[in-house]
């Protein structure tokens, strides 16, 4: 493995800050495409009301929140390979940290519009802020979506400054070298940053306890999404395990959208020196290991409602086992199981293209996975009269297409304003790998002159 | 309430009644396709048996008005709440359409506005003044028709007396034939509801849920076809 | 735009400028009139050693702690601010557990907030005016200097510097070489 010089680190991850081919903007304009017709959708739902979808009683919760889900529970790939990796000391996690925070950020913002996208009236959604409303009246604490509101914003918060303070040193670095309009942006946004002593260490002591802290907050967020559900006398939904099921399913399909994503970086940017095979390795090994976790959650769920017999659970169970959702079942389970773990526990197969196939799995296996614990369960409640069934309407389907064309594009975006790799956490990796022998040196030497 | 399954003939003259009297649209027959129907009491009918021993149950089931009822605490906007008097409120003001508390309702009681509600012309000259209708985007459910609970009450109150037993009729009490229906204050013991609720034939519905739910039903064979008087 | 004075010398390695500094040291500069700028963080050396010191994980903590205090009081706040007491759910009026995940989101957020804040005041960013800054170190020069050098002093801390492996002595202020 070649060196590369400081000087030619900076050249290969600022190029795609100035570089842009007329293929980037055809890709960025047709998702930018989905996304207006997706909003459109939206703005037809919001004047003719949630008819437009394919909503019903008892089914009142389908796409949408299966989206909500499904984007909160992406977003704990930054977390994981940020904090849990800083902790950890792991040094391979240094190209990587960017682009997984990255996709923290935006798959949150995404997530957290879902809560607007699904409600009856959504332009009081405002009514969810505790502020000192003229009527003395304040919102329910003993909510779950409360609870929803205050970590989502809390983690929203936290992710945007994990993001957004190790950016200073690299935007120091676009600074130096900008001119003219983008110097000025630059400068503002790198805060006066100059890369004392003193500068260093306050931001590696605050990523420290930045690390720290955003880990429980993590928790905390996909927990309470959980209890969304799980809070409700639903059968299968009034379960304990949901708290550390969501969790455990949230870091699997974080880590898989992040292969996904560093592929593509890897594979548009040209940044084939950076993101090097034993990243996929590393992050392969991981996701075998939330593929086996995910198994086991799945399997002692079922086990244990299985086994309890009771009549209310064993009718949502068979209809999702043997029933209607059978096909959508045992699909989750080929995508998020049957499928990535052998080609993530065999190293042959655990190549670049191998991950990325095991990801797309994953990725779609735990959409299905979200879908398929809210409609079944609903569908089948207590009163067999009452039961009912579900098929999403084009509104749902063109908004749920929006969101993945708003995530793709807002990470082209990003791309383009900000280095996707560390600049300084890569060349700051580099010199502890190469110099540690040379330190040694520099002390002996010091230590002649001076004795 | 008490509802007196063995004498309920399935007329479904409650609903209609309901519908009248609480400004509920019919949502057309596409919408009851999908499962939109908007019955605040609906009759649920069940078959046992083959011809011609067929066996049929008919059960009206409402909101049970429950006093651990489990769609109030997952409101966030305290839309659904437990009034003083022990009652389910549901503020249409207040509502933003979570959903959530349909969710948790066991019993399915609870509906949405899909669409804002319309009404054929001249039927819109026939909304009743006393119930607010709800545009689109609000849960609503039944709410033992508490505006005339309300009118009972204030009547009362005019007259420096106390509400007579039997004074206060929800529209589906009033007008069902077999008389299966009895509505009262279950905290007086001397109230023809609170007597019947305590005959050995009385059941909760989904009772081991723990809703604590305020309706009794009145049949001779429970769920599981054992004798209950 | 510089109104402080100082000599910079610009190196390509930390050896170097690991040698720089010690020189300068041995030359009696004092501690706090040394400015070193680095493209990256080198813990390991003697020169980026300076201002290890910082109260931060306290003051987070401190941070989290007022967070942590107001979530309580807002849940409790909001649940008894309504003047007719609603009920809800058989459930009791300021119910422990929803307070409890109340006040715990407030607390990281208060030490979040708090981490931020203190590094942005204690690093002293938001000071965009630079007194001492070369933009070489972006490019990867690690910049060893003195501030506000006596005039006489001059030639000796430039000797120094180049003789550490400095590749170019630069200044500030009236050392200014443009």
């Amino acid at each position: 493995m070649a060196t590369k010089t400081p000087e030619q680190i900076n050249e290969d991850l600022l190029r795609p800050l100035s570089v842009v081919t007329p293929k980037y903007f055809l890709v960025l304009g047709f998702f930018l495409a989905v996304v207006i017709v997706a909003g459109a959708a939206f703005g037809h739902q919001v004047y003719a009301g949630l008819g437009v979808t394919g909503l019903n009683r008892p089914v009142y919760w389908a796409f949408y929140i299966t989206n909500f889900v499904f984007w909160i529970g992406l977003s704990h790939a930054g977390t994981l390979i940020s904090a849990i990796l800083r902790l950890s000391n792991a040094t391979w996690r240094r190209p990587v940290t960017r682009c997984a925070e990255v996709i923290t950020v935006f798959s949150l913002s995404i997530g957290a519009s879902f809560p607007l996208i699904h409600l009856g009236r959504p332009w009081l959604a405002f009514w969810l802020i505790p502020y000192p409303s003229e009527r003395g009246i304040w919102p329910n604490i003993r909510s779950p979506l409360l609870w929803d509101f205050f970590a989502i914003n809390t983690y929203l918060i936290g992710s945007v400054t994990f993001l957004l303070l190790p950016m200073l040193p690299d935007f120091a670095l676009i600074r130096d070298r900008a001119t003219g309009a983008r110097k000025r942006i630059y400068r503002i946004l790198a805060l006066g940053w100059r890369g004392t002593p003193r500068q260093w260490h306050r931001l590696e002591t605050a990523m420290h306890i930045m690390a720290i802290a955003i880990i429980p907050v993590a928790v905390s967020v996909h927990s309470i999404v959980s209890w969304d559900f799980a809070m409700a006398p639903v059968p299968m939904w009034h379960s304990t395990i949901f708290a550390p099921y969501f969790v455990a399913g949230a870091i699997f399909s974080g880590i898989a959208a992040l292969i996904i994503a560093m592929a593509g970086l890897r594979k548009f940017l040209h940044l084939e020196e950076y993101l090097k095979p034993v990243h996929f390795e590393n992050l392969g090994k991981l996701l075998l290991v939330m593929s086996l976790l995910w198994f086991y959650f799945v399997f002692s769920e079922r086990l244990t409602g299985w086994y309890g017999n009771e009549k209310y659970e064993m009718s949502v169970f068979w209809v999702t086992q043997r029933g209607s959702f059978s096909p959508l079942f045992w699909t989750m389970v080929f995508c998020n199981f049957i499928l990535p773990a052998p080609i993530l526990a065999i190293k042959k197969l655990r190549t670049i293209t191998g991950t990325v196939i095991a990801s797309i799995g994953v990725v779609i296996g735990m959409w299905l996975e979200r879908f398929l614990i809210i409609v079944p369960s609903l569908s089948h409640k207590y009163l067999p009269y009452s039961w009912g069934s579900y098929r999403p309407s084009v509104t749902e389907i063109l908004i749920t297409a929006g969101t993945f064309a708003a995530m793709a594009m807002l990470y082209m975006l990003f791309a383009k304003v900000v280095p996707i790799i560390s600049v300084w956490e890569l060349k700051g990796g580099e010199a502890l790998e190469h110099e540690p022998s040379e330190a040694i040196l520099a002390t002996t030497e010091a230590g002649a002159r001076a004795g | 309430m008490v509802i007196d399954v063995d004498r309920c003939t399935g007329c479904e003259a409650c609903v209609v009644a309901c519908h009248a009297e609480n400004n509920i649209a019919t949502t057309g027959d596409k919408q009851a396709a999908m499962g939109r129907a908007t019955h605040w009491i609906r009759v649920e009918r069940y078959y046992e048996g083959d011809f011609p021993d067929v066996k049929v149950k008919f059960m009206p089931v409402l909101c049970q008005q429950c006093d651990a009822a489990p769609c109030e605490p997952v409101c966030p906007t305290f839309a659904s709440y437990h009034t003083q008097e022990g009652l389910n409120g549901q503020v249409y003001n207040r509502c933003i359409g979570t959903r959530y508390c349909a969710n948790a309702c066991p019993y399915n009681v609870r509906f949405f506005n899909f669409y804002n509600p319309a009404w054929d012309k001249p039927l819109n000259l026939q909304l009743n003044p006393d119930v607010s209708v709800r545009e689109v985007g609000v849960m609503e459910k039944c709410t033992f028709c508490v505006q005339r609970i309300k009118a009972a009450e204030i009547k009362a109150q005019a007259e420096k007396r106390d509400v007579k037993d039997g004074e206060i009729q929800p529209a589906c009490v009033q007008s069902c034939p077999t008389d299966a229906m009895v509505f009262g204050d279950l905290s007086d013991p001397n109230s023809r509801v609170s007597r019947m609720a305590a005959s050995s034939r009385g059941t909760k519905l989904l009772d081991e849920l723990g809703t604590r739910p305020k309706i009794t039903y009145l049949q001779r064979e429970s769920w599981n076809g054992d004798e209950n008087a | 735009m510089a109104s402080v004075d100082s000599i910079y010398g610009l190196f390509s390695d930390f050896r170097s400028a690991d040698r720089g500094l010690k020189d300068l040291q041995a030359a009696g500069v004092r501690a706090d009139k040394i400015v070193v700028m680095s493209p990256e963080p080198f813990e390991e050396y003697e020169f980026a050693r300076a201002d290890r010191k910082t109260p931060m994980p306290w003051i987070a903590a401190a941070g989290g702690l007022i967070g942590g205090v107001s979530g309580y009081l807002l849940a409790w706040y909001t649940q008894v601010a309504y003047p007719s007491r609603i009920m809800s759910g058989g459930m009791p009026l300021v119910s422990k557990w929803p307070s409890g995940i109340v006040t715990y989101e407030l607390t990281m957020l208060g030490a979040i907030l708090t981490t931020v804040i203190t590094l942005l005041i204690t690093a002293r960013l938001l000071h965009w005016r630079f007194d001492i800054y070369d933009p070489e170190v972006s490019y990867g020069k690690i910049l060893i200097g003195v501030v506000d050098p006596s005039t006489d002093m001059r030639s000796e801390f430039e000797q120094r510097l180049l003789g550490a492996g400095a590749e170019k002595i630069k200044g500030t202020g009236r050392f200014s070489t443009f």
